[in-house]
């Protein structure tokens, strides 16, 4: 078993709804991003084009931010789902150095999507599960899955872009769709094996 | 409120921009770590000129340093009291290692030292124990000297870092920075004489390690897009003023003018210590440079353009 997630390029239309629905679902500070949509310009003049690629954490099978974590806070479950111990980790930030990804953030200080007009009743209950001094990230929502759910923001994405299964199954959905559409890992020369893999546009 | 200020320090410019740099290890309290990590290889240093040259009163000087580098390390963490768990990973973790060589060394170079002071104490510095100490200590030093190098070296997602040209030269900067303090310290007790011997070394190394950086820097520039970007920040673009001032005006420049000098003549014990002072603000400079350029892979740069 080792869980993953394929995102279909083709069918990305860059609305932001699996950041917003990650924020949501996870109740994520302001500044932090499990779930983020990048912008980009891709090819060269004459032929460039404008593109939207989702990002998250892609709990690779050889995790590099595991590998540099001091305290044993960052781990690997059994099914591939890297995860951060928040009551382990000590806010040295390397696993964020080590992330080629961006997917690691920092949660320095309680801050309220509402500047000078204090916590929200949603934020207060929401951020009971970010302590501050402390490293964050996606993490597949696990609490979904333990409940058959697919995470948020496979789950909310209104063109289907995005597919979630186990990588490790030959007849899943998201095997086959990465052996038939040619599904890429980023920066694969890295040596990290991404559980993300994404649909060329 | 002004509506145009960034909320998110910095978070949605670094985001937008295919060039993200780190900002957690050099910005606010990552000053801390720059600070650590100059004091624990500047005091690692001069622990061990101080054993070379006989130097009783630069041990303490070291073993000062290291502990206000231990000092800094732990207030840069988000959470310092938990600073215990770090010693936990030792097999993977250049962290780890750091932990375990600054405790081993405050330990064991403070019960070195504590006969000096209390000689009550049923050891000294000459017997059994007391060399064991001392040896165990430098050890340790070497552990201190090799790690930040490395803790930089292994970060994947930092090319400008992720080199093994780095540790040589943190070490190479340790080392001679450790002899200035000595240098400084000699100055302000009027004790120059006590490293008349050692002015020769310190000038070397001041060269040695220009050559050094100059060797790091021209590998890095040609050794992808997102090195030589790291260079560009150096050179042209905002770690610029720090780097022409403090690395190379003050750590490089003056140090190695004073040593073609003192080629024709003997440099003063005052223009030693000048010399060493500029070393060590160099050496500041130096690692606060490097963290200032430490830029992310571009996270998206292998994404292929669909042909047209």
């Amino acid at each position: 078993m080792r869980y993953g997630m394929v995102i279909d390029l083709k069918r990305c239309i860059g609305c932001y709804g699996c950041q917003i629905s990650c924020k949501m679902e996870n109740a994520t500070p302001p500044g932090i991003l499990y779930a983020r949509v990048s912008k980009e310009e891709i090819g060269e003049f004459p032929n460039v084009r404008r593109a939207s690629i989702p990002m998250l954490c892609m709990h690779c099978a050889s995790p590099p931010c595991q590998e540099v974590c001091p305290s044993g806070a960052t781990s690997q479950r059994p099914d591939g789902i890297v995860e951060i111990d928040d009551k382990k980790c000590v806010g040295c930030r390397y696993c964020m150095m080590a992330c080629p990804y961006g997917a690691r953030y920092y949660h320095a200080k309680v801050r309220s999507y509402f500047p000078g007009q204090g916590l929200t009743p949603y934020e207060e209950w929401g951020y009971r599960n970010h302590p501050t001094g402390v490293v964050e990230k996606c993490d597949f929502c696990q609490d979904r899955l333990a409940a058959g759910q697919e995470p948020a923001c496979a789950a909310s994405c209104p063109s289907h872009a995005r597919f979630f299964g186990d990588l490790e199954d030959p007849f899943s959905e998201v095997a086959m769709l990465v052996r038939d559409r040619g599904g890429y890992q980023l920066h694969s020369q890295l040596g990290t094996d991404p559980s993300v893999y994404y649909l060329p546009s | 409120m002004p509506l145009l200020v960034d909320p998110f320090d910095k978070l949605t410019e670094d985001l937008k921009s295919t060039f993200r740099p780190q900002r957690e290890w050099v910005d606010k309290r990552g000053l801390l770590l720059v600070t650590a990590h100059f004091l624990s290889g500047a005091g690692a240093g001069t622990w061990l000129f101080a054993w070379l040259l006989g130097l009783n009163w630069g041990l303490a000087i070291g073993w000062v340093l290291v502990a206000g580098g231990a000092v800094a390390h732990l207030l840069f963490l988000g959470k310092p009291l938990r600073f215990w768990r770090i010693v936990r990973m030792p097999q993977t973790s250049w962290i780890s290692r750091g932990l375990l060589s600054i405790s081993l060394f405050l330990l064991t170079a403070l019960l070195y030292l504590l006969p000096g002071y209390f000689p009550g104490l049923p050891w000294n510095g000459d017997s059994g124990l007391g060399q064991a100490l001392l040896v165990i200590s430098l050890i340790a030093t070497a552990g201190i000297f090799v790690y930040k190098g490395f803790v930089y070296a292994v970060a994947k997602a930092i090319p400008f870092w992720n080199t093994p040209l780095l540790p040589p030269l943190y070490i190479a900067y340790g080392l001679r920075g450790g002899l200035a303090v000595l240098f400084v310290a000699s100055a302000i007790q009027g004790r120059a004489m006590d490293l008349e011997s050692a002015k020769a070394l310190e000038l070397w190394m001041v060269l040695s390690t220009a050559i050094l950086l100059l060797f790091y820097m021209g590998v890095m520039a040609g050794a992808g897009v997102t090195t030589a970007e790291s260079i560009r920040h150096l050179v042209r673009g905002p770690a610029s003023l720090p780097f022409y001032l403090g690395a190379v005006a003050v750590g490089l420049i003056i140090p190695v003018a004073f040593g073609i000098v003192s080629y024709f003549s003997p440099l003063t014990p005052g223009a030693m210590s000048a010399v060493a002072l500029a070393s060590l603000v160099g050496d500041f400079y130096i690692k606060y440079c490097v963290a200032r350029a430490g830029i992310y892979l571009p996270v998206t740069v292998r994404f292929p353009a669909r042909a047209h």
